[in-house]
Order: structure tokens, then C-alpha cells, then sequence
């Protein structure tokens, strides 16, 4: 990968992107205020968040990846893409979040690039039809950017655990320090789960997911007294 | 999708079923096309409103390693059907010879036609390994009521969570677009389910889809309001958890995971009440059984 495309990915990747990623706890704000999650438990969970949650993403993140090589049939795979993705989000809250990062990282990407799918895709979620996913648009853009395939699964897993530790920064009494730390530990954790995906996203068999008390906890989100975050 | 795929080996049982329920003039009428032990339907009963309920049996009394297990429903256009079992589905431990035993479910529901599936519950046994298969397609103006319980296991004898591998996957599909996907491989000797990230402190999880297709937006976030206030009513944290949420088209999945199995009956049972009366303008009528 040359270092224009490092560059690029670095800043797609990064927190900073106002994608919106830090308005959403995609169901952590309500573990946190069951007293589910803990500081003491943050690592172990983000850990096993990355065996489930973490790797069927990847898996169609590396999907999206492959529908930005081949372009044939792109746009009714790229829908079918998203459609499934939906499919495997049952809490309407974590569904639009992850909706609402994706349209808005399309809006970000064709002000950096021009880029036809994208174009089409914006257009077609403004005319109601199926929205796009962000672990779809990440994987999409990598592609499209001509960005290593590696690259992109490990830089989004990167992103959204980074994400996810951010929002715990703002819900529990977690430090800057001890965040930064327990992102460290977890990068060996986000290899495993890009490695896994290299051989798990073409098979249907192999996607798989099991989250009941994320996704509970997200179902439940609406219902918090007092919010910090959308989803 | 095939069982066999996974598994790719010998089977002892092959048990298949198929049940037609026909639209006669406002009566529906079960037509049993196809039954082969283990599996079985002994009559139908019918109910309020001109619907049909049937009971499914296992002869085996669970289901046996290696055994591959089918069953088809086509709920034709207009017709309303019920069905349930007549106890908890047991897995039972795979045995020495390791062979895995499977399930598939496949669901066609006609225009304007409606299925209640309201099964007891899956307990797999120490040492099974199983997998099941459910795909269940709605035609336009389809109604569903679909729940699903899994067990940790025979908790009376100590057995939690001590299956080798247990595989549940969904498809649910309305006009051929999916609106829900569910796969999941348990294997908790490998990948422990008492991680915050999977059930916590919870055993026992729960499924319940309700669908009518072609119901507008409103409606949906209506329901998803009630049911959620509902939820919020039957939760008791660190006992019963319950949650409620609109699907991207078409429906609502409500999740529960608790420690308590008879929580998760008795408050799927309050869900189907609402749900039916907010879809349907009808009261919910149990099979009748100890709940």
C-alpha cells in the first residue's frame, strides 16, 4: 500500500471524522446504566464484542470490499448487501445508528472524491429505498480508494472499538490513560477477528452472531431516563 | 439451505412432516401430505374465527443424535393456523459416535393468511450438538406469530450450558426481501455465554417475531411503544430482561433473556396478547397446556 493511501485510511479511521460515530453507544448506555458493564469488565466484554458483533461486520465490511472490485451487478448486490445487514439488526435504535454513519460518511467521501456508487446510493437513500450501513460504506470505500483489503477490515474494527471506548470514556469512570490502554490490549483481538473474516464472508454458514443482552440493551435505549447518546 | 451441509455425515433418523392448511370458505382445514416418524400431527382442533390448531409430536420424545428432522407448513392465502408442541423439544446428548442432529423449519404463510408458532421449549441436553435451520417466507398481507425459547439445559440436574454445539439460525422473508436474520453457533465450552457480551448472567433467551406485512410505519412504532412499556413492566433487572423493536419492514422482534424459564412463558404469553389485539383486534388464544 503506498503511503497516500496509509494517509487516507488514517484519516477515515479517525475519531475525528465527523461521521457522528461519537453520538452513538450502539446499546452500551443502557449496559452501563443496568450495571451490566463495568470498567472491571470493559476489556473482557469488548473482547468477546469483537468474536460477535466485531466479526460479522468485518465479514461485511470484506463483503463490500469485494462488490467495489467487481463491478457487475453493483447495485442491486450492494442493496441485497444492505438489506441483510438490516436483517441482522434487530434493534431499530443500532439499525438507524449504524444507517445514519453510513449515509454520512457517503456525504463525507464525495466531498473528498468523486465517486459514482456513491452517488447512486445517496440518491437512492433519498428516495426512501434501503439506506447503506457504515461497515458496508467503509469496506465500499476502502475498495473504491483502492485501499489494502486488510487494511480497511482492521481499520474499521480499529475505528468502531475505538468508538465504542470513547462513549464508555463519557459513561463510566474510565481515564484517558486506562481507554488508550485497553485499546492496545485489543488490537491482538481485532487481528483474530480480520483474520477470521478472511474465511468466514464468503460463506453464509460461517456469519454468525450471538449478542442477546447488546441488542436487549439497545431495545431498552429508548426507554432511559436521562440520555447521552442516540443509540 | 440443506442440513446435511454442516453435518456431512451418516444419519440414523429421517423424519419428515408437511401440514397444508386450506382457506374452505372461512374454515381452515389441515391436510397432512406427508408424515414420517418421529415426527407426527394426531388431529386438529379448531378455533374461534374459523382457524385451525394443531399440536406437533415427537415419538422419540426428543431428538437423538444423528436424527434429521423436516418440516414444511403452507398456510395458504386466508387461512389461520395455530400450532404448538406437546412439551420442551429435548436434544439429547449426541453419544459416542458424535453425530449431530438437525432440524429444518420451513414456513410459507399466503396473502393475508396467519401462522402462530408457539412452541415449548429447546432443551439441549450435556454433550449435544445440534443444528436448526428456519425459513419462513410471508407472502403480502401475511400474518406471524413466531416465538422461540432456548433452555440452558436440564437445570435441574446441574446441566447449564454444557451442550458441544448448538447452531439456531432464521431467515424471515416478506415478498422475498429479508426483514430478519438470525445465525448463531453456541459452543460455550469455547466461547462462554455468561460474557456480558453474549447473556451475561442470564440462561435462558428468547425470540418472538410478530409480523403483518403491509402495515404502514405508525402502526409499528405504535406497537414497538407498547410492547416496550410492557417490557419495561416484566423486566426485573438481573432476574428477566425484556425489549421490544420495530424491524426494518413488516414487524417486531421482542427479546427476552432471563434466569427464570417460567418468566419467559408467562410474559411471551403477555407479548402474544398485546400483539394480537394491536394487529389483529383479536384476543390471543393459548393452546391449552400448564403454563
Amino acid at each position: 500500500m503506498d503511503n497516500l493511501k496509509l494517509l487516507q485510511l488514517f484519516q477515515l479511521a479517525d475519531s475525528a471524522l465527523p461521521t457522528g460515530a461519537l453520538s452513538h453507544s450502539f446499546g452500551l448506555e443502557s449496559l452501563v446504566d443496568e450495571g451490566s458493564l463495568t470498567v472491571d469488565g470493559l476489556e473482557a466484554f469488548l473482547n468477546d464484542y469483537l468474536k460477535e458483533s466485531g466479526l460479522l461486520e468485518a465479514n461485511f465490511c470484506r463483503q463490500a470490499y469485494h462488490l467495489g472490485i467487481s463491478s457487475e451487478d453493483f447495485n442491486p448486490n450492494w442493496r441485497s448487501l444492505n438489506e441483510r445487514i438490516s436483517a441482522f439488526k434487530p434493534a431499530r435504535e443500532s439499525r438507524q445508528g449504524s444507517l445514519a454513519l453510513g449515509r454520512r460518511l457517503i456525504a463525507l467521501a464525495l466531498q473528498l472524491e468523486e465517486l459514482p456508487q456513491f452517488r447512486h446510493s445517496l440518491l437512492e437513500s433519498s428516495q426512501g429505498l434501503p439506506g447503506t450501513h457504515y461497515c458496508a460504506v467503509f469496506g465500499l470505500l476502502g475498495s473504491l480508494l483502492e485501499v489494502d483489503e486488510e487494511a480497511t477490515v482492521l481499520a474499521y474494527l480499529q475505528q468502531t472499538t475505538g468508538s465504542l471506548i470513547s462513549a464508555c470514556q463519557r459513561l463510566m469512570a474510565l481515564g484517558q490513560g486506562q481507554a488508550a490502554q485497553i485499546n492496545w490490549r485489543l488490537k491482538p483481538a481485532m487481528l483474530q477477528t480480520a483474520l477470521e473474516s478472511q474465511t468466514a464472508w464468503q460463506e453464509n454458514e460461517k456469519l454468525q452472531c450471538f449478542a442477546p443482552l447488546l441488542e436487549l440493551a439497545s431495545m431498552c435505549h429508548p426507554a432511559l431516563r436521562t440520555r447521552l447518546f442516540i443509540s | 439451505m440443506s442440513l446435511i451441509e454442516p453435518f456431512e455425515v451418516e444419519t440414523g433418523v429421517k423424519g419428515r412432516l408437511e401440514l397444508l392448511f386450506e382457506n374452505q370458505a372461512g374454515q381452515t382445514i389441515l391436510k397432512v401430505p406427508r408424515q414420517e416418524p418421529p415426527l407426527k400431527v394426531v388431529r386438529a382442533f379448531p378455533l374461534p374465527g374459523g382457524g385451525t390448531m394443531v399440536h406437533l409430536h415427537n415419538l422419540s420424545g426428543g431428538v437423538l443424535g444423528g436424527d434429521k428432522l423436516e418440516t414444511k407448513v403452507r398456510v395458504e392465502a386466508g387461512a389461520v393456523a395455530q400450532i404448538t408442541t406437546t412439551s420442551a423439544t429435548r436434544l439429547y446428548r449426541s453419544g459416542a459416535n458424535g453425530l449431530a442432529s438437525g432440524q429444518l423449519n420451513e414456513f410459507s404463510i399466503g396473502k393475508n393468511a396467519l401462522l402462530e408458532y408457539l412452541p415449548d421449549f429447546l432443551i439441549p441436553f450435556a454433550g449435544a450438538r445440534y443444528r436448526q435451520q428456519t425459513n419462513i417466507e410471508l407472502a403480502g398481507g401475511a400474518g406471524l406469530f413466531w416465538w422461540e425459547t432456548v433452555a440452558p439445559g436440564r437445570e435441574a440436574r446441574g446441566e447449564i450450558f454444557m451442550y458441544d454445539r448448538l447452531g439456531i439460525s432464521l431467515a424471515l422473508t416478506s415478498e422475498g426481501k429479508p426483514i430478519a436474520l438470525e445465525q448463531t453457533w453456541l459452543e460455550p465450552a469455547l466461547r462462554p455465554l455468561t460474557s456480558t457480551a453474549r447473556l451475561g448472567q442470564y440462561r435462558y433467551f428468547s425470540s418472538f417475531y410478530m409480523c403483518r406485512v403491509g402495515l404502514g410505519k405508525a402502526a409499528w412504532t405504535r406497537l414497538e411503544s407498547g410492547l416496550t412499556e410492557l417490557a419495561g413492566r416484566l423486566s426485573v433487572p438481573g432476574e428477566t430482561l425484556w425489549g421490544a423493536s420495530c424491524l426494518a419492514a413488516d414487524g417486531l422482534v421482542v427479546r427476552a433473556v432471563s434466569r427464570n424459564g417460567r418468566a419467559i412463558t408467562r410474559g411471551l404469553l403477555e407479548m402474544w396478547r398485546l400483539g394480537k389485539q394491536e394487529l389483529y383486534g383479536q384476543a390471543a388464544i393459548p393452546p391449552r397446556k400448564i403454563y
